[in-house]
């Protein structure tokens, strides 16, 4: 029995060397069926006296070729992952299986930002109708009919006293007209002025503000305020300068220029070699304005200012041709 | 308005040509260009002119222009030996480009070239040589500079020379001079000559006339032409180029009539009689509108008051006795009739801007004294000058205290006042008066502009107002709209903006044409409809794209769709219904190009539908989907979303024959929601569910069932027979083919049980399982495969 024992060992160990599967021999000689069980299963017919010397190198045996099973089988899987990893590299260059994020149009990123740098200073945003009254476009912002300053701005009409609205101004007075002070808004949105070349187009947007309270607000917090949108936007080494203008629904008015971003000031192509860029108009609230939409114009003041988003964006992407903004060339939008 | 620096120069000391330019742009005379002739251009004496010796046309020079004689051919014959004329020296480079060299012209060899005002940029039409004063100095530099001012409308007293001196002797402290002389009269009176009558006072303020007799009607002197042409004025004839000339000095429009060629002598200012019309200068026949103010004598219009002048009473170089006209007309009759007219001339520019009333006199004595002195005439004694109404003196209040409240800064008292007073404006005890050129100041805080400007914005502090940083929390319509913005952009659309106005055709393809709001003056028909719906503009998009070998677009918009409101306009309410709408089209690839991942694959109504879902997902927005029949849409792939039984937005495959119309190509997909809508069903704060803590086991069904049992049906179906156990039944297959029978359809589930109470054992689940799949047989005649 010890014999038939060794040699089972042995038997097995060299069909391990030769490259027999694991799997098999565990089946061959411990499955149920097994030849090594088969010996065990005879053990009965033994005689008790050596049943005990038998049973423990049964036992040793069976250890030792479990063992050698095992680590055959962590040998065989160690070489399978050895050859996988060696095989075939994947073509790293190939493109990446996704959807491209969709891009926002470059005029609405930069309305956004403009939006969200007020933001931070505390200014809400307001909307209002883009088909509206003459009085709330013109009359209401001391644009009497017959002054020259409608020259300003030429008018698609609708009809009548209807019009396109030319600029974001007129939802200052509805805003006006629907909550008392204090305001700190800001409206953007579509304007339209019947203009078409190069630098112009029929419809462009616009970001207003307003500042209002009751008692004095000062051109001094204007200039403050404004200075602080341009830091946010532009950079905090952009300089402002503030140039007396005219604007009918303020008194005094101001253009605002800031430092220019391409050059820092220095003079360039984009700035006309001046070192600055005009961005901004602005004022203090004319009293007018004021009774218009319905407050005292003696107890309230306020500050209002309006840009123009698509000058922003050509400036911030350095887009040579406003009209590109709405030809909607999906090579043109890819790119932003 | 372009200025002559030169000519300012009579009126005020001026700083250098750059500071000025500084100091008038801050002052908000904003200087929008500097003309200047160009570096190396010296004035130069011409010592001797000879005939070139090989061309007839040529005359060859020596010139000093302070370097000695040189020799430089030319080919103007408008001067004489002993003039001075400006000199391009070698390198100069002219405005058109030329550059100035050393040259031989038919073997003569010429250093330099002597310019016209044309060839340095100063004049548009001026021909042959500029002739400099005498007094100038050989070999300094030109200093014809103009300056290109941006008046702002509200300033007409910035219109002329004299109100721009005035503005630069308050910036700079100097004095400002005044160029008029007294007028030296003769002969008889020129009220017994002439008689004028106004008969529309509303529309004529006032109307002064001087008459001048024994004129001589001939060219302009130079410097007077020049001064002109520097202003982009064209000479015509010294008794016009007076009229102008005062003009631009002055601000106040004149204009002279030859007096021979009135009847009766008289001037009527009066309304058009019914039919009645008038030749302007520019050779037009017009026919009078009832409000068109007229300049008459006793029988005809002459002129169109405060526009233009008529041809009959033109002068000519016939004319001997001149009627000089200087009135003041109503700004708003002027603009109106000028407007009507299409006819926009520097005499209503500036009567609409408003004009000095009082200084009527002075300006028409001015103009008569200088046209006696350039025409040799006799200024009539007296001015026949009806004023019917004179005006009276605005006052206006300054309080220290609102002007420093107003500006943020501190001013001192006696400053303002001096700054005022600098500008015209006279203290009085308790106000300011106003002088009558600044028509645009009425009230206080124009006077504290005054202030401002003068001083320069630039001694007004930075501040932050006390109010700002008090935040209050976004609005829902702000969050919704950065949400579906993110949402879409996960969906890979990207962003378009469209103009709001499209052409009639690009409704009329969706059958949303009638009713549309029309421009009554568009820029052309392609924009001419304010648009019903944003797929007017989309589908146009992927056209174009298309065009431009796109072969996959994803677009969206975030605009507003505009139509008419019957109630509109009234009170508060906006004039149109103007609905804000977020809108998308996908055509072609779905990766917008072959991939090697996707192939060839194409995008689809579920595409489409996936773009809507994203934007419910980020709203947290529980919808469903229903077919829904639009002429928009292809009646088979077409449908609506609706939450709370409100419809948000609709989705589907553009209709073809639309798609034929537009020229579209095939496989547009269109999706549209509304944004009130959105905002007022979304749930932008959700609530947070524990999990589970016990396992849930996952079972798979596949059902078949008639093809056209819609999924939500069959997945409502499932869910409630399978409860409470069944959590969840996601369709993850359906399929129609050779394996099944025609008219039916196989879809698959992936079922979910779960307890919130225990882990669930098998034979409970089976149990379950077999429930569904027996109940939905017995209620649906479904056969159960697999």
């Amino acid at each position: 029995m010890e014999e038939k024992l060794r040699a089972l060992s042995a038997a097995a160990k060299k069909s391990l060397e030769n490259g027999a599967n694991p799997e098999e021999l565990k089946v061959k000689y411990l499955g149920k069926k097994g030849e090594l069980t088969a010996v065990l299963a005879d053990m009965g017919k033994l005689p008790p006296d050596q049943r005990k010397a038998v049973g423990a190198l049964v036992n040793s045996v069976k250890a030792e070729l479990e063992a050698l099973l095992v680590e055959a089988a962590k040998n065989a899987e160690d070489a399978k992952l050895e050859a996988e990893l060696k095989g075939p590299k994947l073509d790293v260059t190939l493109p990446g299986r996704s959807i491209r994020p969709g891009r926002r149009h470059p005029v609405a990123q930069t309305l956004e930002d403009i939006v969200a740098a007020f933001g931070k200073l505390g200014f809400e945003v307001a909307q209002g109708p883009e088909i509206e009254l003459d009085w709330y476009n013109f009359e209401a912002l001391n644009v009497p009919a017959d002054h020259p300053a409608r020259d300003m701005q030429d008018t698609f009409y609708v009809g009548g006293n209807v019009l396109l609205r030319t600029h974001t101004s007129p939802v200052q007075v509805r805003l006006m007209q629907k909550q008392p002070p204090p305001i700190r808004h800001v409206m953007p949105g579509r304007v339209y002025r019947k203009d078409s070349d190069l630098t112009h187009t029929p419809m462009f947007h616009q970001v207003e503000g307003l500042y209002v309270e009751k008692g004095t607000v000062s051109f001094a917090e204007l200039k403050g305020t404004l200075d602080a949108f341009a830091k946010a936007f532009f950079g905090s080494s952009v300089k402002t300068r503030f140039r007396p203008s005219f604007f009918p629904f303020t008194e005094p008015s101001a253009e605002v220029d800031v430092s220019c971003t391409m050059c820092g000031g220095a003079g360039c192509r984009v700035c006309k070699q001046t070192g600055w860029l005009e961005v901004l108009g602005s004022g203090m609230v004319h009293p007018n304005v004021f009774t218009h939409a319905g407050y005292d114009a003696g107890t309230v003041t306020g500050f209002a200012f309006g840009m123009g988003v698509e000058r922003l964006a050509m400036l911030r992407f350095g887009v040579g041709d406003l009209r590109s903004f709405f030809e909607n060339d999906y090579r043109f939008l890819e790119q932003f | 308005m372009k200025v002559s620096v030169e000519w300012l120069s009579d009126y005020v000391a001026l700083p250098s040509v750059d500071e000025l330019a500084k100091k008038l742009t801050f002052a908000g005379l904003e200087i929008e260009a500097i003309e200047r002739p160009p570096a190396g251009v010296l004035a130069g004496k011409i010592l001797e002119s000879v005939k070139h010796p090989q061309a007839d046309k040529l005359s060859v020079t020596k010139v000093d222009f302070g370097r000695g004689p040189t020799q430089i051919v030319c080919g103007a014959k408008n001067y004489q030996v002993g003039d001075i004329v400006p000199v391009a020296t070698v390198g100069t480079k002219l405005p058109n480009g030329t550059e100035i060299k050393e040259a031989e012209l038919r073997g003569v060899k010429s250093s330099g070239m002597l310019c016209s005002a044309r060839e340095l940029g100063l004049s548009q039409d001026h021909e042959g040589l500029m002739i400099l004063p005498p007094e100038t100095k050989i070999g300094s530099t030109i200093d014809r500079v103009t300056f290109e001012v941006n008046v702002t409308p509200n300033r007409g007293d910035a219109l002329s020379h004299v109100g721009i001196a005035r503005e630069i002797a308050a910036l700079t402290g100097k004095a400002l001079k005044s160029p008029a002389k007294p007028v030296v009269e003769g002969g008889g009176d020129a009220a017994a000559k002439i008689s004028v009558k106004i008969e529309d006072p509303s529309r004529c303020l006032r109307y002064a006339a001087r008459v001048i007799e024994g004129v001589k009607v001939k060219p302009s002197p130079r410097w007077l032409q020049e001064r002109l042409e520097a202003c982009g004025v064209r000479a015509i004839n010294n008794l016009v180029d007076v009229t102008n000339y005062v003009m631009l000095e002055h601000g106040q429009p004149l204009h002279a009539f030859d007096l021979d060629k009135l009847t009766g002598a008289q001037i009527v200012v009066r309304l058009p009689k019914a039919g009645e019309k008038l030749k302007t200068l520019d050779g037009k026949e017009r026919t009078l509108e009832p409000e068109d103010l007229l300049i008459c004598d006793r029988e005809k219009p002459l002129a169109l008051a405060g526009v233009m002048g008529g041809a009959t009473s033109e002068v000519t170089d016939a004319t001997t006795r001149v009627l000089l006209e200087c009135a003041s007309f109503a700004p708003a009759a002027v603009r109106r009739t000028s407007k009507r007219h299409a006819l926009h001339t520097e005499s209503s520019h500036r009567f609409e801007r408003g004009t000095d009333i009082v200084a009527v006199p002075q300006v028409a004595d001015r103009a008569a004294q200088l046209i006696a002195e350039l025409g040799g005439g006799t200024v009539l004694k007296g001015l026949v000058d009806v004023y019917p109404k004179p005006v009276q003196p605005r006052r206006v209040k300054l309080e220290e205290k609102r002007l420093a409240a107003l500006l943020g800064v501190e001013v001192p008292a006696e400053e303002a006042q001096h700054i005022l007073e600098a500008l015209g404006f006279k203290r009085g005890l308790e106000a300011y008066e106003v002088p009558q050129w600044r028509p645009d100041v009425s009230r206080e805080e124009d006077l504290i502009e005054e202030v401002a400007r003068i001083r320069g914005y630039d001694t007004i502090p930075l501040k932050l107002p006390g109010g700002l940083g008090a935040l209050a929390p976004e609005a829902p319509a702000v969050t919704v709209e950065r949400r579906v913005r993110v949402a879409l952009a996960g969906e890979g659309v990207d962003e378009v903006v469209n103009y709001s106005f499209v052409a009639p055709a690009e409704l009329a393809a969706f059958g949303a044409e009638k009713g549309a709001i029309a421009l009554s003056n568009p820029l052309s028909a392609e924009q001419s409809v304010m648009r019903t719906t944003l797929y007017a503009s989309l589908v146009p998009n992927v056209v174009r794209s298309v065009r431009h070998q796109a072969s996959g677009l994803r677009f969206y918009e975030w605009g507003r769709s505009y139509r008419p409101d019957p109630e509109g306009g009234k009170g508060a309410r906006p004039v149109a219904n103007e609905t804000v709408e977020v809108a998308g089209v996908l055509w072609g690839l779905r990766d917008r190009a072959r991939t090697w991942t996707n192939k060839d694959a194409v995008v689809d109504f579920y595409d489409a539908k996936a773009a809507v879902e994203a934007v419910l997902s980020a709203l947290h927005i529980e919808a469903s989907w229903a077919n829904f029949d639009s002429p928009w849409y292809h009646p088979r792939a077409s449908a609506m979303v609706s939450a709370g039984g409100v419809v948000l937005g609709t989705v589907g495959e553009l209709h073809p024959r639309a798609a034929r119309a537009l020229d579209a190509p095939a496989g547009v997909y269109l999706f549209q929601l509304e944004v009130e809508k959105l905002i007022a069903a979304s749930r932008l704060v959700p609530k947070a569910q524990g999990l589970s803590a016990y396992p849930s086991v996952r079972r798979d069904i596949a059902l078949v069932v008639k093809a056209e049992l819609q999924q939500a049906e069959l997945r409502r179906l499932i869910l409630d027979i399978g409860k409470p156990l069944l959590v969840d039944a996601q369709v993850f297959d359906v399929y129609t083919g050779t394996q099944i029978a025609e008219g039916l359809k196989n879809v698959a589930f992936a079922l979910e049980y779960r307890s919130p109470e225990r882990t669930l054992k098998d034979d409970e689940v089976k149990q379950a399982h077999d429930r569904i799949v027996a109940e939905v047989q017995k209620q649906l005649g479904g056969a159960l495969r697999a």
